[in-house]
């Protein structure tokens, strides 16, 4: 008798090309498994398939009292560089613009509960991950995701991610029209495409029904799309090349009107002259922003209408206008009223979790998601409820959060309670104890600090003391990103926190640096301002200290952007100067530990530096010096001194590069010159100040501003140049903490490799 | 569902509850932590910890190893350990299932050295497998004598036994809830 497997059971449920592309991938596991495939790309036929790495899986652990091997059985088996086979990874799930059916849930639920850790993540991108999963558990899955209509296919790699879209779209009363038809028809058209193999990043596309609010956030996107009627005819404004990451970048007008007919070709063209003219070689520069950087966004908008006009007609530009007009989605109960009487405790739940649809008698009712996770039992008593009350109208939001649709006014109630009694009733969606984070130090490779772990506790901190706090506070958003990759979206919150390391005492201290003000509404218009770090364990009082002031001098109305903008950094500081230092190991060893980890702190595989006793080492003073200086850049930035302000902030790589440079032993003089050939000399060609991720992309910041001229010359600088320099600057910055922090305070010193005759000032792309 | 079918199931949960809980289910976190560091679970590789405590009846303290998974587990609202098999172990499922309860029982007697305390007498029993062991008649009836005999060979031949069908709905994996009378102390058993 053969043996029972999913590929037999599911038989013909599973579509027939994603029935291929999924043996084509159990092939090349095994492939994997003897010695015929090269480990670069495997790694990237993985995360193709949606298939990521997570944290440990090189093989080491620090355990909290020195980094330990992992012996997995499998020995030196890889797959990918430095990633071990049997060490557990993620799945990322791709949703398309958060759509999820019940039937949908109850198997991702089923699949969390039999791979993973029975839990099921939602992103800030609309997806659902899936942690500690096995890669061969992959083929599986992705049978049984794909007999329910979803593919991982290109859910990571440099490839189209998810195509995200307001949660609100078609059921809300400020949309142009639905943009939910549109995001479909682009998912589907460029899904494999052949036009979109070739990227040398990842590119991410949003929908947004409307300009006024923020569900969509297309303005941080590869390629944003946001709803226009023009005499009545349907298309889009077209923005490309925002994106979050190291340096947020705002996204340029491509177009201020795409009509309908036109929005898959120009995507299209988009693509392509990203694939044909973005960067390959150099990752840190590959995102389309840096290609629209060095063209100009008008030559970008030439490159991509020359590339339009050469494209060969494709039907299916159009073909899913003919049934566009239908319904998406039915709603399964009439539409009612609200019930007047109704405990009080969904009143409140209802004045955050319930938005009115643009269809009388039906409602969007929000699930606020503790740090975006729900358990496979959960899951399934959603998917029941949604059988019961909506149908398939559930969608995950980018704040983490399920939204159900088509909730009748009548049914809100015995909805409420259905949720209570599966511990999901909770107020405060897109509030300030709905804390986003992204996973952070928690099963990311990158992380720095532990931004879930921050989240936790703010968000039970929050949520306790809700009912007390003062209207104004109240609808602020908090989010927390675990380091400079920003998947937290923390830019955009009102607080929000960036996770870092500090160097004290000899050792290692997780911090946060601190950003206010950024704005989430239109869209994401823009980007908080970074006022400076504090210790991980201060970020609570942090909120507080800044809710305080937020509430006891406000003005009137003042929103808290303007109320940040009106005080400025300075003041920020100022209240925040007596939690910035964190007390002494000897004082309180908790400082020295992240949250939710009792392990002392360590940042990726370092271990615990000497302590060198009470001596600061001189190298300290100079990098702090650097983060003084990158202040005052910023104050003159925000007083519009914008040219003295891009000096300024090339002034602090200087310090912090003369710093580095000394403790490694050289003599170095003050002048730029001296500075920046010696660091290229001994940092950069040495490979000493590479970020382990980004390689050498903060050294180039100090290099290419250099090479495009001394300080005198930065005085010209206009506000767009000013900010990208300083923020340029604080990653530099930030690049000399963590380059300190690997070489320690005793550095081996090995012999500079021979000078080049190149060895002046131009960049090292 | 043939007895062949469901022997081949490979994954098995147990689910042993705290009769004495955690004050509070974080204290977990270091303990969980510190067995990494002394390799406690013996053939197992022993990864990491997650803190899922925020999730509502959740798997609360997870500690994460290569073939099995150890919860301090807070489904039901009953804190308990749940061990989890999820890969690399030869054999059927009576083995799977008789070396699960021994080894639950192992780790709720060193969890009994940190103050918490166990009872034997009551194991909730799945297998998330729904490809080999369908949450349905069939399948129970077949999983019954399986789990009676890897019981029996942890808690001796003559306990009386009891195995219930949990009817939690469809779409749960096929779960037992297993009653022993009079069991011993876990200590005992492990
Ligand atoms: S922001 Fe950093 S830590 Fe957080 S998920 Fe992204 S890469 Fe990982």
């Amino acid at each position: 008798m053969s043996e029972r497997s999913w590929k037999s059971t599911l038989g013909e449920a599973i579509p027939a090309p994603l029935g291929e592309e999924i043996d084509a991938w159990e092939a090349q596991i095994e492939l994997k498994k003897g010695p015929g495939m090269d480990d670069r790309i495997f790694a990237e036929t993985r995360l193709r398939r949606g298939v990521y790495g997570q944290r440990y899986d090189n093989g080491l652990r620090d355990d909290g009292t020195g980094q330990k091997p992992l012996e997995f059985p499998c020995g030196d088996l890889k797959k990918g560089p430095d990633t071990v086979f049997d060490a557990p990874g993620m799945q990322r799930i791709k949703i398309p613009y958060g759509r999820i059916t019940a039937e949908q849930l109850d198997v991702m639920s089923d699949l969390a509960e039999e791979y993973s850790d029975r839990i099921l993540h939602v992103t800030t991108r609309q997806d659902i991950q899936l942690h500690f999963v096995h890669v061969e558990d992959t083929v599986d899955m992705h049978r049984r995701l794909a007999a329910c209509g979803i593919t991982t296919r290109e859910a990571c790699g440099n490839s189209v991610r998810n195509v995200t879209a307001c949660q609100f779209a078609g059921v809300c009363n400020t949309e142009s029209f639905d943009v939910t038809p549109y995001a479909d028809a682009l998912t589907q058209f460029l899904l494999g495409h052949p036009d979109v193999q070739d990227f040398g990043r990842k590119f991410k596309i949003a929908f947004s029904g409307c300009h006024g609010e923020p569900c969509g956030l297309v303005t941080f996107h590869d390629l944003g799309a946001t709803a226009v009627l023009k005499d009545g005819k349907r298309g889009f404004q077209l923005v490309v090349g925002g994106g979050l990451g190291a340096v947020p970048v705002e996204a340029k007008i491509l177009m201020d009107f795409c009509p309908e007919e036109e929005l898959l070709p120009v995507s299209q063209a988009v693509c392509r002259v990203f694939a044909r003219l973005g960067e390959k070689q150099s990752r840190a520069r590959a995102r389309i922003k840096f290609l629209i950087q060095k063209e100009g966004i008008e030559r970008f908008r030439e490159l991509v209408a020359e590339e339009r006009a050469q494209l060969r007609d494709d039907p299916r530009w159009t073909d899913f206008l003919d049934t566009l007009h239908g319904p998406i989605e039915n709603p399964i109960r009439d539409g009612g009223a609200l019930p007047e009487a109704a405990p009080p405790r969904f009143h409140e739940w209802a004045k955050t979790n319930l938005r009115p649809q643009v269809q009388e008698g039906y409602f969007v009712a929000t699930l606020t998601l503790p740090l975006g996770d729900i358990s496979s039992e959960q899951g399934w008593l959603l998917a029941d409820l949604a059988r019961k009350y909506t149908g398939d109208s559930i969608r995950a939001t980018v704040e983490q959060n399920l939204a159900f649709r088509w909730l009748s006014g009548a049914d809100a109630v015995a909805f409420w309670e259905a949720l209570d009694t599966m511990g999901l009733a909770q107020a405060g969606a897109s509030t300030i104890n709905d804390v986003t984070s992204c996973p952070g130090t928690d099963t990311c490779k990158l992380g720095i600090s532990a931004s879930r772990g921050l989240a936790g506790e703010l968000r039970k901190h929050l949520t306790v003391i809700r009912d007390q706090l003062d209207p104004a506070v109240k609808p602020l958003r908090i989010k927390a990103s675990g380091c400079f990759n920003s998947c937290g979206q923390h830019h955009v919150a009102d607080l929000g926190f960036l996770g870092v390391s500090r160097n004290v005492g000899g050792r290692k201290v997780p911090h946060f640096n601190v950003v206010l003000g950024g704005q989430w509404t239109e869209n994401a218009k823009s980007y908080g301002m970074v006022v400076g770090a504090v210790p991980s364990k201060n970020v609570p009082q942090a909120v507080e200290l800044i809710t305080a002031k937020f509430v006891a001098d406000r003005q009137e109305d003042e929103s808290f952007q303007a109320f940040i903008k009106r005080i400025g950094k300075g003041e920020v500081r100022k209240l925040l100067a007596p939690i910035t230092k964190p007390p002494s190991y000897e004082e309180d060893p908790s400082y020295y530990s992240d949250w939710g980890d009792p392990r002392e702190y360590t940042i990726g595989d370092l271990g615990i530096g000497e302590c060198a006793g009470e001596v600061v080492p001189f190298v300290e003073f100079g990098i702090q010096a650097a983060e003084q200086q990158l202040d005052q850049a910023q104050d003159l930035h925000d007083v519009g001194e914008h040219g003295k302000a891009a000096s300024q902030a090339l002034r602090s790589m200087l310090t912090a590069a003369q710093a580095l440079v000394r403790h490694l032993g050289h003599e170095v003089r003050d002048e730029a010159d001296d500075i920046v050939t010696l660091f290229r000399e001994h940092l950069h060609d040495t490979g000493l100040f590479h970020d382990p991720f980004a390689g050498g992309k903060f050294a180039t910041y100090l290099l290419k501003a250099h090479a495009a001229g001394d300080e005198e010359f930065w005085t010209g600088a206009d506000a767009e140049a000013a900010h990208r320099v300083i923020d340029e600057a604080r990653l530099f910055v930030e690049a000399t903490h963590a380059a300190y922090a690997r070489i320690g305070e005793t550095p081996q010193l090995t012999p500079p490799p021979a000078p080049k005759a190149s060895a002046a000032a131009a960049p090292a792309e | 569902m043939t007895q062949t079918d469901i022997s081949r199931a490979e994954r098995v949960q147990v689910k042993l509850f705290a009769s004495k809980a955690a004050a509070d289910p974080h204290d977990l976190v270091p303990v969980f932590h510190r067995w990494i560091r002394e390799a406690k679970v013996p053939d197992e590789l022993l990864i990491d910890v997650t803190d899922y405590t925020h999730v509502w009846r959740g798997p609360g303290i997870l500690l994460v190893g290569h073939g099995v998974d150890l919860y301090y587990d807070l489904g039901e609202d009953r804190p308990g350990l749940l061990f989890a098999r999820k890969r690399a172990f030869e054999g059927d499922l009576e083995t799977r299932l008789t070396d699960a309860l021994k080894r639950a029982l192992r780790a709720c007697a060193d969890l009994e050295e940190d103050g918490l305390e166990f009872s034997a007498t009551e194991v909730l029993v799945r297998v998330p497998d729904r490809l080999h062991a369908p949450n349905d008649d069939d399948a129970f009836t077949a999983f019954v004598p399986v789990l009676e005999a890897a019981a029996r060979a942890v808690y001796g031949a003559e306990a009386v036994l009891v195995i219930e069908r949990e009817e939690a709905g469809t779409r749960q994996p096929l779960t037992a809830r297993l009653r022993v009378e009079d069991a011993p102390a876990v200590r005992t058993l492990a």
